[in-house]
């Protein structure tokens, strides 16, 4: 159980360890010898970029968090370009983000291999929807390939570089939640040379227009050559590493990526036999000539894959072609919504073979549900001493609660949740401030409009992180203060990307190879020409709270940046040091019990005894911030004598 | 070796419960078998509700403990062993930690917190499994560290009947995990935690 960077850059070739699916894309990717890696952090392929990141100098690779998923794909395309092995990785929403040049790029083709690390998030653990790249790929017409277990991350990882540079077409290697974030048994590869020796590749670009340069009669050409390297592509797949059959029987079942394993795990539970399976690690293109083979003698099938019908699609059209007349079940019987699992895989067996299952799961369920739906909800929620709970307290009591409150993505995003409940709206990242925009000149009409009968001004104060702000929100807030928007813009500046694990961004200044340039916000948007602007600590909340009200005192695209360092991390440093925090501790004699610090407020830390009928604080929750001292106004709360 | 076995870990984001995962991980990897940990990061670490698997054995393939089929919970918090009960074979073992941590909803008294004999009579005589809880928080802060607490918890794991890792591995994989200074401690933990365990079973 060694530092994950050890890990990922041991070279002992054959030895085996234990890793994060993760990190065994990390090792991937070394093992291949990339030279660049840029991307923006997402749940749950963060832990790839983070680790990379981590051992960028050590193994002689730039490294780097781009501001969004777009320019980072646009990073990594022309390093690859430029003849170097080249990666990028995000989560699925993340290819929204980069759809344009992603789509467009795939004609042009690459030089050193490419990779597109994409991370889904069925059953959405995470995110803020449940769509399935493998489609996304299929539109692009760009190779897909999706691992079965730690050991395929890695080695699919090498090669998708391998036939990425072969084909001279850029790959996506897909993972999932499970994919990425399980953790299994590895035997390592062997590291390159300059990996070894720390020793930073650099490339050289060839000009060449007509490949290069998307104007129309160009990219005329781009099309019938991408479909004709995908059927190259769907060939070499027959002979894939990562796809085989195995068994033998008139039954057959295929299956791709994860899917593979709670098959296993069904058939040995159902103790079902005779089955061929087809197990795929390519979904797209989906290699004919194996499925072919595989078909011969069945006579009936079934495919099993989570989501979307990526697979069933492409053999049902084969079939169709073929006239092959057996039945193929597919996502009649296999659900297309949530995560695959053993026992879903076990219940469409059963159907498929018309068997009973070995539990009754209806009845399992059934009493389940009995004890769950009785149980207190444990929402995830903001730590005890973030900032980010204080500025909505602030805008809570300053507008009380007269304002729509559009948001954003990130940590703050749970601010919807009670006692706070300040979050009206949230769509995708970047998303609040257009959001707010729409609705004030929807609500109140721009402020360069002529309305008559005007209505009192709706008050709008939307909230965005730091890093939400860099990704996206640039764009927005140009267009809320050009088209003179009547809104309040509230940037919660926790100074780190907080929700996905605390990486670096443009506010923070620091990147892997040491310092980069800070952006403060409030540069930004005084150049913009936003019509009021003011930085204030949230951990004063009289302070944040009058500074709200000011804003709301006069009109126009107003910006608030409410800063402080995100406590998780702070904490975090402060431990690491040996730093004791104070902690707080609940005076029953001034405390009256009237929770206005636990309905209000909602500090994880403060809890209610049952006994005394007044708040208590448990102490190994306090991280010290002190806020409850504020928001009582019975002074109730103060420093306990004995910090735990 | 056992072809299969399964560990629920579950628990309140933050409470250490992905350190213990991979420390079980580890210690059945070092022993020589073939190894799946599942865990979810993100936003559900946010003191939000946290479940984990430790599974290893020829027959494993997923990273998920299928429902039914978990041979032990290890609970870091009474609520949440109820939670994932349904994961828990019959005749099954719950041991967990009897500290509950309120869920805000709780405090703001929209929301009940179950007895802890509502909690046990369930998990006894709903799930016909065996219910075991004490305060490893306690035991920790004994060892010298309330953070210990997972380690605690693995003690008290391997009186499990029929647990195939050995204490002594779990032991090795300790010292080789955690730095110089902590190392005396977590030793300590990981016996108090054991003989706790024996003690109740
Ligand atoms: C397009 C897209 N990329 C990445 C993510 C993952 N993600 C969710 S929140 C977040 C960052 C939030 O950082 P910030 O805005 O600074 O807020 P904080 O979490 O620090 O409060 C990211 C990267 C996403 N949801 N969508």
């Amino acid at each position: 159980m060694a530092k994950v960077t050890d890990l990922v850059l041991l070279n002992k070739p054959n030895e085996k360890i234990l890793l994060l699916g993760n990190h065994a894309i990390a090792r991937g990717a070394l093992e291949a010898g990339i030279a660049v890696f840029a991307a923006y952090p997402g749940t749950p392929s963060s832990e790839l970029t983070d680790t990379i990141a981590a051992i960028a100098k050590d193994a002689g690779v730039y490294m780097e968090y781009s501001t969004n998923e777009k320019v980072a794909f646009e990073t990594a395309l022309s390093a690859s370009w430029s003849g170097l092995r080249s990666m990028t990785a995000m989560k699925h929403v993340g290819l929204n983000v980069a759809a344009d040049s992603f789509m467009s790029a795939v004609g042009m083709g690459v030089e050193g291999g490419f990779v597109i690390m994409v991370a889904d998030d069925p059953s959405m653990w995470s995110s803020q929807n449940e769509q399935d790249t493998r489609v996304f790929a299929k539109f692009a017409n760009v190779p897909v390939l999706e691992p079965m277990s730690v050991q395929e991350a890695k080695d699919m990882t090498k090669y998708a570089f391998e036939i990425s540079e072969k084909y001279k077409h850029m790959v996506i290697l897909r993972t999932t939640t499970r994919s990425s974030h399980m953790r299994g048994d590895v035997t390592l590869g062997e590291l390159p040379e300059e990996i070894i020796n720390k020793k930073r590749r650099l490339g050289s670009f060839e000009k060449n227009p007509k490949r290069f340069v998307d104007i129309p009669a160009h990219s005329r050409n781009f099309h019938p050559k991408i479909l004709e390297n995908i059927e190259k592509i769907r060939t070499e797949f027959n002979n894939s590493p990562f796809n085989w059959i195995e068994g033998e029987g008139k039954i057959g079942i295929i299956t791709s990526g994860l899917s593979y394993a709670y098959v296993k795990e069904a058939l040995s539970w159902l103790n079902v036999e005779n089955v061929k399976i087809l197990k795929l690690g390519t979904p797209f293109p989906v290699p004919l000539g194996l499925v072919e083979k595989f078909m011969k003698g069945l006579e009936k099938v079934l495919i099993v894959e989570e989501l979307e019908p990526v697979v069933e699609e492409q053999i049902k059209f084969w079939a169709y072609d073929k006239q092959l007349n057996i039945p193929i079940y597919g996502k009649n019987i296999v659900p297309r919504i949530f995560e695959m699992d053993t026992k879903r895989a076990v219940i469409a067996i059963s159907k498929f073979l018309n068997l009973e299952t070995p539990l009754n799961f209806e009845k399992l369920e059934e009493s389940y549900n009995n004890i769950n739906s009785s149980l207190p909800p444990r929402p995830p929620s903001l730590c005890p001493a973030c900032p980010h709970r204080n500025t909505f307290f602030a805008i809570n009591k300053a507008t009380k609660k007269n304002a729509i409150l559009p948001s954003d993505i990130g940590c703050y995003t749970l601010g919807v949740l009670p006692p706070l409940n300040a979050v009206d709206t949230t769509v995708a990242m970047g998303g609040s401030i257009g959001i707010a925009h729409g609705l004030s000149i929807a609500l109140n009409g721009a402020l360069n409009e002529e309305i008559e009968n005007k209505k009192d001004t709706q008050l709008i104060v939307a909230t965005i992180g730091d890093s939400t702000f860099y990704h996206t929100g640039l764009p927005a807030i140009a267009n809320a203060i050009y088209n003179r928007s009547n809104v309040i813009i509230v940037v919660v500046d926790n100074e780190i990307t907080a929700m996905t694990g605390d990486q670096p961004n443009p506010g923070t200044g620091d990147t892997p190879h040491g310092s980069g340039k800070r952006i403060p916000i409030e540069n930004i948007v005084e150049a913009m020409g936003a019509d009021f602007v003011e930085v204030v600590n949230p951990y004063n909340i009289k302070k944040t709270t009058e500074v709200v009200k000011k804003a709301m005192e006069i009109d126009g695209v107003r910006v608030i940046i409410s800063r402080q360092v995100c406590a998780l991390h702070r904490v975090g440093q402060m431990k690491r040091k040996g730093i004791k925090l104070p902690v707080f501790t609940v005076n029953t004699d001034k405390c009256t019990g009237c929770r206005i610090c636990i309905n209000t407020f909602g500090c994880p830390a403060i809890s209610w005894d049952n006994e005394t009928k007044k708040a208590k604080i448990v102490p190994t929750m306090c991280w010290g911030c002190g806020s409850c001292i504020q928001v009582c106004p019975y002074g109730a709360f103060e420093v306990a004598k004995e910090a735990e | 070796m056992v072809k299969e076995y399964n560990i629920v870990i579950t628990g309140v984001g933050g409470q250490g419960i992905l350190t213990a995962a991979n420390l079980l991980g580890w210690t059945a990897l070092r022993e020589g078998y073939k190894v799946r940990v599942g865990e979810v990061h993100g936003m559900s670490q946010r003191f939000g509700s946290v479940i984990s698997y430790v599974r290893f054995g020829e027959n494993v393939y997923g990273a998920m403990v299928p429902e039914g089929k978990a041979d032990v919970i290890l609970s870091f918090e009474p609520v949440e062993a109820l939670r994932y009960i349904n994961y828990l074979k019959k005749g099954g073992l719950v041991f967990t930690n009897s500290r509950p941590i309120w869920p805000v909803q709780v405090s703001m008294g929209l929301a009940k917190y179950p007895s802890h004999e509502e909690i046990k009579r369930i998990v006894e005589e709903d799930f016909e499994a065996k219910y075991i809880s004490f305060d490893a928080e306690n035991l920790a802060k004994e060892a010298g560290n309330v953070i210990s607490t997972n380690v605690v918890l693995i003690g008290a794991l391997t009186q499990t009947p029929d647990f195939p890792l050995s204490p002594e591995t779990i032991r090795e994989v300790i010292k080789v995990s955690v730095s110089p200074k902590v190392i005396e401690l977590n030793l300590k933990a990981f016996e108090l935690g054991l003989k706790k365990a024996n003690s109740l079973l």
